[in-house]
């Protein structure tokens, strides 16, 4: 008797399974018209929407990244959206990106990246070709392609424009900026004498980019822009006597006399400001790392016709489990209006040509309208554009140099023999 | 044999296999193979074709790893196996001479706990940290030792020792000693603690002095926390790598490039991975011969 209890009890549970849950009653259907004649009354319907948490990765820590917040804040208005931002820098991003790849996860929605490393990874990227097309004709930079596709868009602009200098303490030592090299090395005889400094130059160090960022500043004024686009294509060595005479007889004789050794750039900071040393040598985020920013003045080498000019590459990882959401942040961010917002806080330029010089901070404003005369604003940083690990080699060897600048020949061989295309 | 007796056998292995096939599943794909797999790797070109010893043969001769052509009284880069080399010639024996000196100091000292946790603080500082604090340890601007050393005249030694191919292998050998001294210490400590008052009663009752207890009865008896400590401290020096990557990347110049530092360069910036897991390979072998001369030592010493 239990067994034929037991088994009805199963096949109710198997036929009622069977039964569609969603399918209504045709009783129910009736009932439900009956009331919605008779009784007019105002219903709330409750309907569960989704927002997606978006996570963002860039590198920008500290006053960058507080620069960059209140863009995604506007994003998260406009877009119905959630966002969380994530520090990570490119060189952690390097080893983090791949097993993730490799198992198809992703840690964000939306990384800023090298775009060399874009470009290799591009099979884990999504095509962004028809997101750029709509906006390409605004923007002063190329995206990151392959084969003609996109893989990657380029956000807002950071220059490398040259010397920066405190306005105040030019002042108070009578200091001007120099017009030509005889005058630049006067200047730099003059600020060493004044009491207290250590040195005319405070050289940045951290993996050693910003020693990177001044030797391309040498080639860029004394070889031209062309000779760092040749540098970076490989058609010009290291060991050309052009390139050679450039260091032997513009930079090098500078090292040991008026640079100082390779201090950590964010300490660097602090010690130029509290004018240890007179001039330093950085990208114009410099402007939101400072206590006055409107005391901030720049100047490049004398004769430089053009500078480096770089952004960060943005790229949707193929994992992303909200591609569409992305997308959409994507061009909210090198849409004018993001740029806007981003070029309003100041540190970076925007990298539209549609973007008025009104809405930067007076420092950012004066450098953008500085950077209006320069022939070349945005030549190709040259380790980030060959990237891989001869991007850290060149890092490396300029940290040797700066302090043995007798091993100059070696330097430039070991850049040479281990460049890419070699 | 019996059935009885095939049947207890069974059931001892099966209980047997049941206890321990966890870990050693565990241990099969999550340690052997990949381990395995390493190997294979390291001898495949970028493409998984055999190329025999061609990785080892390029891995061994690129300046990165062997280069004796500055090697002493020339300054660093040496290449990151002779790197690794002078990690261990100068660390290993003050890392153990400076543990056991302050473990026999502190021991039975008024304060010794309190000393011994703030110099046992470098072990548990992360390694990441660690090499950041050396890094400004030594800094011209802010560093206390370059202060030191300006204080007492030495005013060479008072500029940024990571700055300077000659300089900045010894200020991370000298840093992890510091970070690392606190683990053969407390090794030390335990190993002290063992050691019967007897033999030292015995010994001062037939007239041997301080010195020739510590020499005829500590030494000896600390023999096994020695070669436990040689063993692990050697396995560190042979995998570091945190230290070197945040205090100065293995510059300036390579003068600081070890072989776990090489390894990750060739993975993740030159995504050669052929390449990365050449030196893993060797790697391994290093860390075998130490382990092997460790088991058969404890071994031969029972």
């Amino acid at each position: 008797m239990k067994r034929i209890g037991f088994a009805l009890v199963v096949l109710m549970l198997a036929v009622s399974a069977c039964v569609p849950a969603a399918t209504p009653t045709p009783e129910r259907i009736v009932e439900t018209r009956v009331i919605e004649r008779t009784v007019p009354v105002e219903k709330t319907v409750e309907v569960t929407k989704v927002i997606p948490t978006l996570t963002v990765i860039g590198p920008w820590a500290g006053a960058e990244m507080d620069q960059f917040l209140p863009v995604l804040k506007a994003a998260e208005q406009k877009l119905g959206v959630q966002i969380r931002y994530r520090i990570y820098r490119a060189e952690d991003l390097s080893q983090v990106l791949p097993p993730q790849f490799e198992a198809k996860q992703a840690p964000g929605d939306v990384i800023f990246m090298w775009d060399w490393w874009i470009q290799k990874n591009k099979d884990h990227a999504v095509d962004l070709t028809d997101l750029w097309q709509k906006e390409a004709s605004q923007f002063v930079l190329q995206p990151s392609t392959v084969d003609g596709r996109v893989y990657a868009v380029p956000y807002v602009l950071f220059v490398k424009p040259g010397f920066w200098y405190k306005k105040s303490f030019f002042q108070k030592h009578n200091l001007k900026p120099p017009t030509t090299w005889e005058e630049f090395l006067a200047l730099l005889d003059q600020i060493s004498k004044v009491p207290g400094i250590k040195k005319a130059i405070i050289s940045g160090d951290g993996v050693g980019w910003p020693l990177s960022d001044i030797v391309e500043h040498f080639l860029i004024t004394f070889g031209g822009p062309e000779l760092q686009e040749n540098l970076i294509a490989g058609k010009v060595r290291f060991t050309d006597p052009q390139v050679r005479a450039i260091f032997a007889e513009r930079l090098v004789p500078l090292l040991g006399k008026y640079f100082s050794d390779p201090v950590e750039w964010t300490q660097a900071v602090d010690l130029w400001w509290n004018e240890e040393y007179g001039l330093f040598f950085m990208g114009n985020w410099l402007t939101g790392m400072v206590k006055d920013p409107n005391d901030l003045g720049v100047f490049t080498l004398p004769g430089a016709r053009g500078v480096v000019g770089g952004t960060d590459w943005a790229f949707i990882p193929k994992y992303s489990e909200n591609v569409e959401a992305a997308k959409q942040l994507v061009a909210f961010l090198i849409s004018k209006e993001g740029m806007e917002i981003r070029a309003r806080q100041g540190g970076k330029l925007a990298s539209r040509k549609d973007i008025s010089p009104d809405v930067y901070p007076p420092a950012d404003r004066a450098l953008a309208e500085a950077l209006a005369k320069i022939e070349r604003p945005n030549v190709p940083d040259l380790d980030d554009t060959v990237g891989g690990d001869w991007q850290r080699l060149f890092w490396d060897q300029l940290k040797l140099l700066w302090v043995r600048p007798q091993a100059l020949d070696s330097v430039l061989r070991t850049l040479d023999a281990r460049f890419p295309t070699r | 044999m019996s059935a009885w007796r095939w049947g207890k056998r069974i059931g001892r292995w099966g209980s047997f296999l049941g206890f321990t096939a966890p870990a050693l599943l565990l241990i099969l794909f999550f340690i052997i193979l990949p381990a395995l797999q390493t190997i294979a790797l390291s001898f495949t070109d970028r493409e998984g074709a055999f190329v025999g010893l061609r990785n080892f043969a390029q891995v061994l001769s690129d300046p990165d790893t062997f280069n004796l052509t500055g090697f002493p009284p020339g300054p660093p880069p040496w290449g990151s196996i002779v790197h690794n080399a002078v990690w261990i010639l100068l660390h290993l024996p003050l890392t153990v001479g400076l543990g056991l000196i302050l473990a026999v100091l502190l021991d039975r000292a008024r304060g010794a706990t309190f000393l011994k946790s703030i110099i046992f603080l470098g072990m548990v500082t992360p390694m990441i940290v660690g090499g950041v604090i050396i890094r400004f340890l030594f800094d011209e601007n802010a560093g206390v030792v370059t202060a030191i050393l300006r204080a007492v005249g030495l005013t060479e030694l008072g500029r940024s020792w990571t700055a300077y191919p000659e300089t900045a292998l010894p200020a991370l050998i000298l840093g992890s000693v510091w970070l690392w001294v606190g683990f053969s210490m407390i090794l030390y400590s335990a190993g002290l603690a063992t050691i019967p008052r007897d033999y030292y009663e015995a010994a001062a009752v037939d007239g041997a002095g301080p010195l020739q207890q510590f020499w005829y009865i500590t030494i000896p008896s600390l023999r096994p926390v020695t070669m436990v400590i040689v063993a692990m401290t050697v396995l560190w020096e042979l995998k570091i790598f945190d230290i070197v990557y945040t205090a100065t990347l293995g510059g300036p110049g390579g003068a600081t490039m070890v072989l776990a530092l090489q390894m990750y360069f060739y993975a993740f910036r030159a995504l050669e991975f052929h390449r990365a897991a050449t030196v893993a390979t060797l790697l391994t072998l290093f860390t075998l011969i130490v382990g092997l001369w460790f088991v058969r030592t404890t071994r031969s010493s029972e």
